[in-house]
């Protein structure tokens, strides 16, 4: 149920003061995951992750391009993410949005930074490289687009298939090849109201949240982070909010293995 | 239509290239009330085709010298994905294509919404089309109006969307996309079932007039098919709140 | 009896607006509902509110200027309360309010009268077809939530309800109106939501 007016004092605030959340989540539990791989076949890899309400699709696709002039070795990535109309009804027509923009690249980072794709292997002949497109699609807007966004593009690419190549052309009927995947990143997005602090915001804590931290991890280190809205933090919660993430990486990947698993 | 190089054959054994008859419809599917935010929602799969539809509205018509006193305006916006192609990544954002197909939808809906019980209003339709295989207005137009009945929006009527093309001399239903590509004709039209009136129609290629006629005859014919797939969509959905 | 018709199906046995239309002689379903042969009408399953004058709304006040107070109530229409014709002038901007439609002028403007600030509580969205049903007949089912959730609510025609209480009560109740906008088609849903909330009750008793 969505809270659209918060009087005095504030319901979710009020919750928090007592260290409670709606539906008796604990502060640094997520809401139910669910990702499904495979759900647009005519893409090269694709995914839907459900965080709670919140829905995004990904579809990866590949094509032989020419590469970036400052990397004449290595493939293209490029990531881009929609804030559907009918996925919120505040979403706006348009060119993209600051938040579209912010999403897209804090999802691409982490992805780059953990090293999940050699983009060195993606060359081919005659100075051709694959240029991946990771398009990020917002189907519900329920709070926390981060996760749900890393956990959708991640396994979109886990479950990619390389189309075949041949005399300077790809053939997408035909993908013999799975994508090479060299690591696993994950997010956890933490959020602070009123000086708590929780996991996993849905709709109603993230439009009174002060500040937000999104942190990307992998199995050993912390791989990407970005800090929104315009609230501070303390070192400490800082890096207590590492420890969850990485904490939370194992839980996240097992989920995405046997997504990826299930689509085969 | 496609260019007569390369033109590959779309007939075998008197059947089509996917194994469907002339008046075949590929499988179709639909799902109510599948988004939360929307006040109204539809998923559908038709043959290889996958999209989602929602509505939002009445709110307030926007900009300000839209809106209208004495009656409620209609929005629509039609996307295809850049993934749901299987061949080439496409671009995002609106083009000339889906404009025209936004507009021409949109009249369609026009018809049959009550708009006079909304002035002032506005009612917003959303067709993504996901995953794309010929055919993807028919099926954006089908599911949006699923979900303008699942968002209570006032209507005459619910109107369904399917095409039919020409093959040689055979006329056929619900073409995909390689037929779309190489066909002789397509015709995609938007039918109000009540009194079989036409809000939609659209055509290229070639047709004589009993060809025409024959066409009519096998939309009208398939449209009592869709509309049943989409009553069962609704009734499954409030039927299953009925249940509990 | 009571089925499902679609817009533009025909309702048969249904004599009155709203959600049916007359073409021919014959009455068809304008909106997507239960046909009830009995009351000869067509309930609405969805849609929005078609606000009526002397129903009770829920909403904010948002603006004023020269007397006029303008209020959103969660509905796409402008609704105004006149200070200086109806009412004294005993609202602020960003008071949450109930109050009665007066007056509905230019198809599309809400005139309220009567206001009354509700202090505190926080305002949830339901589905306007629901509203009816989280009310029930004569206020049975408001008064049995706000009994046994021990909160205080105003439910509004425009969807709109605002629920006092402590917050562990606030969202019991919440959940009530959660479950009645799931099944409000079924019978027995009075005795349903009681047994939720009884339950609830001691489970948290038992904490």
């Amino acid at each position: 149920m969505e809270i659209i007016e918060t009087v005095k004092g504030g319901y979710v605030r009020n919750m928090l003061r007592e260290g409670k959340r709606t539906g008796g989540r604990g502060m640094m539990d997520f809401r139910s995951i669910s990702v499904r791989a495979g759900v647009m076949p005519n893409a090269e890899g694709s995914a839907q992750a459900d965080v709670g309400d919140t829905r995004v699709l990904v579809g990866v696709k590949m094509m032989p391009e020419d590469p970036m002039p400052d990397t004449p070795d290595q493939g293209n990535m490029i990531t881009n993410a929609e804030l559907l109309q009918l996925a919120y009804e505040e979403y706006e027509p348009g060119p993209p949005s600051p938040e579209s923009v912010e999403f897209a690249r804090v999802v691409d980072r982490g992805i780059r930074a953990a090293n999940c794709i050699d983009l060195t292997s993606l060359v081919l002949e005659d100075k051709k490289v694959w240029s991946i497109f990771i398009d990020l699609y917002v189907l519900n807007y329920g709070g926390n687009l981060f996760d749900a966004g890393y956990l959708a593009a991640m396994a979109a690419l886990m479950n990619a298939k390389v189309p075949n190549y041949k005399d300077g052309a790809a053939d997408h009927r035909q993908r013999d090849k799975s994508l090479k995947i060299d690591n696993i990143v994950t997010s956890a997005t933490f959020g602070k109201i009123d000086g708590s602090v929780l996991l996993d915001m849905d709709i109603n804590e993230e439009r009174i949240a002060d500040t937000r931290l999104t942190v990307a991890a992998d199995g050993s280190v912390i791989r990407a982070m970005q800090k929104g809205l315009r609230g501070s933090l303390t070192v400490q919660e800082v890096r207590d909010m590492i420890g969850v993430s990485m904490e939370k990486h194992a839980q996240l990947k097992s989920v995405l293995e046997t997504a990826v698993k299930e689509a085969k | 239509m496609g260019s007569s190089l390369n033109k590959p054959e779309l007939l075998k054994g008197g059947k089509r290239l996917d194994g469907r008859g002339f008046d075949e419809l590929r499988p179709l599917r639909i799902e109510a009330g599948v988004l939360k935010n929307a006040n109204g929602s539809a998923y559908l799969e038709w043959g290889n085709n996958k999209v989602l539809a929602a509505v939002y509205g009445p709110r307030e018509a926007m900009p300000k010298h839209v809106s209208d006193p004495t009656k409620g305006i209609v929005k629509c916006r039609y996307m295809m994905a850049p993934f749901s192609g299987i061949d080439d990544h496409g671009r995002s954002g609106p083009n000339r294509r889906s404009t025209e197909i936004s507009k021409v939808a949109r009249e369609a809906f026009e018809n049959v919404i009550l708009l006079n019980d909304y002035p002032s209003g506005m009612i917003e339709i959303f067709m993504e089309v996901l995953q794309s295989d010929g055919g993807t207005r028919a099926a954006g137009i089908t599911a949006a109006s699923v979900a303008l009945a699942n968002a209570g929006i006032h209507m005459k009527d619910m109107v369904y969307s399917v095409s039919a093309g020409r093959i040689g001399e055979h006329i056929v239903l619900d073409v995909n996309m390689i037929e779309d590509n190489y066909s002789d004709a397509d015709m995609p039209m938007v039918i109000a079932p009540r009194n079989n009136d036409i809000l939609l129609l659209q055509m290229d290629g070639g047709l004589d007039r009993a060809q025409f006629d024959q066409a009519v005859k096998m939309v009208l014919e398939a449209g009592k098919r869709i509309h049943a797939e989409q009553k069962r969509a609704l009734e499954a959905y409030y039927g299953s709140a009925e249940k509990g | 009896m009571r089925s499902i018709v679609l817009p533009g199906e025909e309702a048969q046995g249904a004599r009155h607006a709203p959600c049916t239309y007359y073409e021919n002689g014959r009455v068809y379903s304008s909106a997507i509902g239960m046909l009830d042969t009995e009351r000869g009408g067509v309930i609405p399953l969805e849609g929005p509110w078609s606000p009526r004058i002397g129903e009770q709304v829920v909403g904010t006040v948002t603006d004023s200027k020269n007397h006029v107070y303008t209020v959103d109530l969660s509905y796409y229409c402008r609704a105004l309360i006149i200070g200086s014709r109806y009412d004294r002038e005993s609202v602020e901007i960003g008071d949450v309010i109930e109050a009665t439609i007066k007056n509905i002028e230019d198809r599309s403007v809400l005139i309220l009268s009567y206001p009354k600030t509700l202090l505190g509580g926080v305002l949830v969205n339901i589905k306007p077809a629901k509203v009816p049903r989280v009310i029930g007949k004569e206020d049975t089912m408001l008064r049995q939530i706000e009994g046994l959730t021990r909160t205080r609510m105003v439910v509004g025609r425009n969807g709109v309800a605002w629920i006092k209480g402590k917050p562990q009560d606030t969202e019991l109740a919440m959940r009530a109106i959660s479950l009645i906008e799931a099944k409000a088609h079924q019978q027995g849903l009075t005795e349903t939501v009681k047994m939720m909330l009884e339950n609830e009750s001691r489970n948290r008793k038992g904490e």
